[in-house]
């Protein structure tokens, strides 16, 4: 069963909102305080994404369980302009560019999972995966 | 690396795109330049002046954007116009043969009203 | 988390906090190269700082624990940037031997042979401002005739050494044509312009010596102009010639003009990188050069080109802000 909740991303304390939603529900899911906190800064990072490039969206926090494991999966979808080169925003050295983008090398490094759809001018989903190990 | 000491900078006078380049034009700066240049380029039947009044120096790079950006601004029908070369690069011009293709301009003959 | 590791810490660090002591301290810093070695992130060293203390004092305020947590949250991003630093770094060398092999293709690819003419003395430097040369010389061989062109890509670097590729397979193609320089550069103007892209422009100089009758014949694409030594009146004239960069019109003409060497004549041909060099107090004139090039018109065409090289690399501190390039060609005296 999934459990599972979801902030909407418009202004700047709504990424307030979806850190503390994904603290919470890390800790359900028995992680430790350094993973905690690395799945909090992770769904910064993308709310941040979303706040200041796309204008709006949503994070999307669950709960998961797949062959004796738990972890837990956030979906992060905007209809923002969307990412023309997903590869170039997936290199290091992109992060510290401050565009559109910066930031997902760092959320993949701190997640065990990512995976990102991008459509120019129809907008991203990014899924991202942690499991408790 | 981003912000080295060049501006420039686009007004329009009698719809000609002038911009105002201040500063030196070499390897570092150049992309600035070419960058700014590339927003405009294709437009069909540009009139454009680039005026280096306020360039002190520019090297074979700052000279490559210059020309690329005649070459593109010519194949969409435009024109080109450099004006306020200061003696060392109107010598750039004439050592390239430059000077026989683009409309260029030396400083003392600048119009008085050509500054803002 | 590896266990061990978090042991030892805890108790080196129960040591340190009984004595307070120098040894104590240098034990824990020979030990934090493990951190680095495990590649163990910055948040988890405060982790493991934090279960360390609590094993040993549990007892202290909340507000200890608190903050740890607080430091923990701060890492995370001090860690990203870290590990995205590392990884620049390495891809950094993996570019820089990338780049030494390209290096050592371009000398290979480039290579061209000196001329050995009767009656003339051929001397040259070429140097790089960073690794790769945007300068290219080319001598061509014929019988009773030697000729050398001087080129210079516009802008630097790697995109500058792929082009010179271009130039030179164009000079091969002509070992059978009519070499007279205005000619060759006829030619390689329409493969450049066919070439290259609309903001990548070579300037050219092409010299060509006839052995039978001592004359130098040139012509010029845009280049800097060359310098003709008269050991008879020991003055320099500048040998220039009309003609645009190559690659800018497709249909463009050079002229072609001719000079007579007498005996311990010579002809300097350079790139910018030699005439617009400038040193702290700004550039350094075109009369200093001429004068560095008489202190030693008696010398090899080698030892000029040297001389002039070192002098005014000397005088730029050794830091070349363009790719440096000298061609000698003189007249040897019987």
């Amino acid at each position: 069963m999934n459990l599972g909740s979801s902030v909407e991303i418009i202004t700047e304390w709504d990424i307030v909102a979806a850190r503390q939603l994904g603290r919470n529900e890390a800790k359900q899911v028995g992680f430790g305080t350094v993973d905690q906190a690395r799945i909090t800064t992770a769904i910064s990072e993308l709310a941040r994404n979303i706040y200041l490039y796309a204008g709006k969206g949503k994070i999307e926090i669950e709960r998961i369980s797949e062959a004796g494991l738990v972890g837990i999966k956030i979906i992060a979808s905007d209809e923002g302009p969307g990412i023309p080169d997903l590869r170039k925003v997936m290199e290091d050295g992109f992060t510290t560019s401050g565009g559109l983008g910066a930031g997902m090398p760092g959320v993949k490094r701190l997640m065990d999972e990512f995976k990102v759809i991008s459509e120019v001018g129809e907008g991203t989903t990014i899924i991202t995966t942690k499991w408790l190990h | 690396m981003q912000d080295m000491n060049l501006q420039v900078e686009l007004l329009e006078k009698n719809s000609v795109q002038c911009f105002k380049v201040v500063g030196e034009i070499d390897a570092y700066t150049a992309p600035v330049l070419k960058e700014r240049l590339a927003a405009v380029e294709k437009v069909e039947g540009l009139h454009a002046e680039l005026d280096l009044s306020e360039v002190d120096y520019m090297d074979s790079t700052g000279l490559g954007v210059c020309v690329g950006f005649y070459k593109a601004v010519s194949n969409n029908g435009g024109h080109v116009k450099i004006t306020g070369l200061n003696r060392r690069l109107s010598r750039l011009f004439e050592i390239t043969g430059l000077n026989e293709i683009i409309d260029i301009e030396l400083k003392e003959s600048e119009d008085d009203n050509a500054t803002l | 988390m590896p266990q061990e590791v978090t042991k030892q810490y805890k108790e080196i660090m129960s040591k340190y906090l009984e004595s307070q002591s120098e040894e104590d301290l240098y034990v824990g810093q020979q030990f934090s190269r493990r951190f680095i070695e495990k590649d163990i992130a910055p948040e988890d060293v405060i982790s493991i700082h934090k279960s360390a203390l609590f094993e040993l004092h549990p007892n202290l305020r909340k507000q200890v624990w608190d903050s740890l947590d607080f430091l923990i949250e701060m890492m995370i991003h001090y860690g990203l940037t870290m590990r995205e630093h590392q990884s620049l770094v390495r891809k950094q060398e993996a570019i820089q031997m990338e780049m030494n092999v390209a290096t050592k293709v371009q000398d290979t690819l480039l290579k061209t042979v000196e001329p050995d003419a009767e009656g003339l003395d051929v001397g040259w430097i070429s140097q790089p401002a960073h690794q790769m040369n945007g300068d290219y010389i080319y001598f061509l061989n014929q019988e009773n005739a030697s000729s050398v062109a001087v080129a210079d890509v516009i802008g630097k670097g790697i995109p500058a050494a792929l082009c010179m590729s271009m130039i030179k397979f164009g000079m091969d193609g002509l070992q059978n044509e009519n070499s007279s320089p205005d000619n060759v550069l006829g030619i390689i103007n329409r493969i450049v312009e066919k070439s290259v892209d609309d903001s990548m422009f070579i300037s050219m100089f092409y010299g060509k010596y006839n052995s039978i009758t001592s004359t130098f014949s040139y012509a010029s694409a845009g280049h800097e102009p060359a310098l003709h030594f008269s050991s008879g009146t020991s003055a320099f004239t500048e040998l220039d010639a009309r003609g645009l960069l190559l690659g800018v019109k497709k249909e463009a003409i050079y002229d072609e003009h001719s000079v007579v060497l007498e005996e311990g004549d010579f002809v300097v041909m350079m790139t910018d990188g030699v005439t617009e060099s400038r040193t702290e107090n700004g550039f350094i004139e075109m009369s200093a050069i001429k004068s560095l090039l008489a202190e030693k018109k008696d010398e090899s065409a080698q030892e000029i080109a040297d001389y002039v090289y070192s002098e005014l690399s000397r005088m730029q501190d050794y830091q070349l802000s363009d790719d440096f390039t000298i061609v000698i060609f003189k007249k040897k005296t019987v």
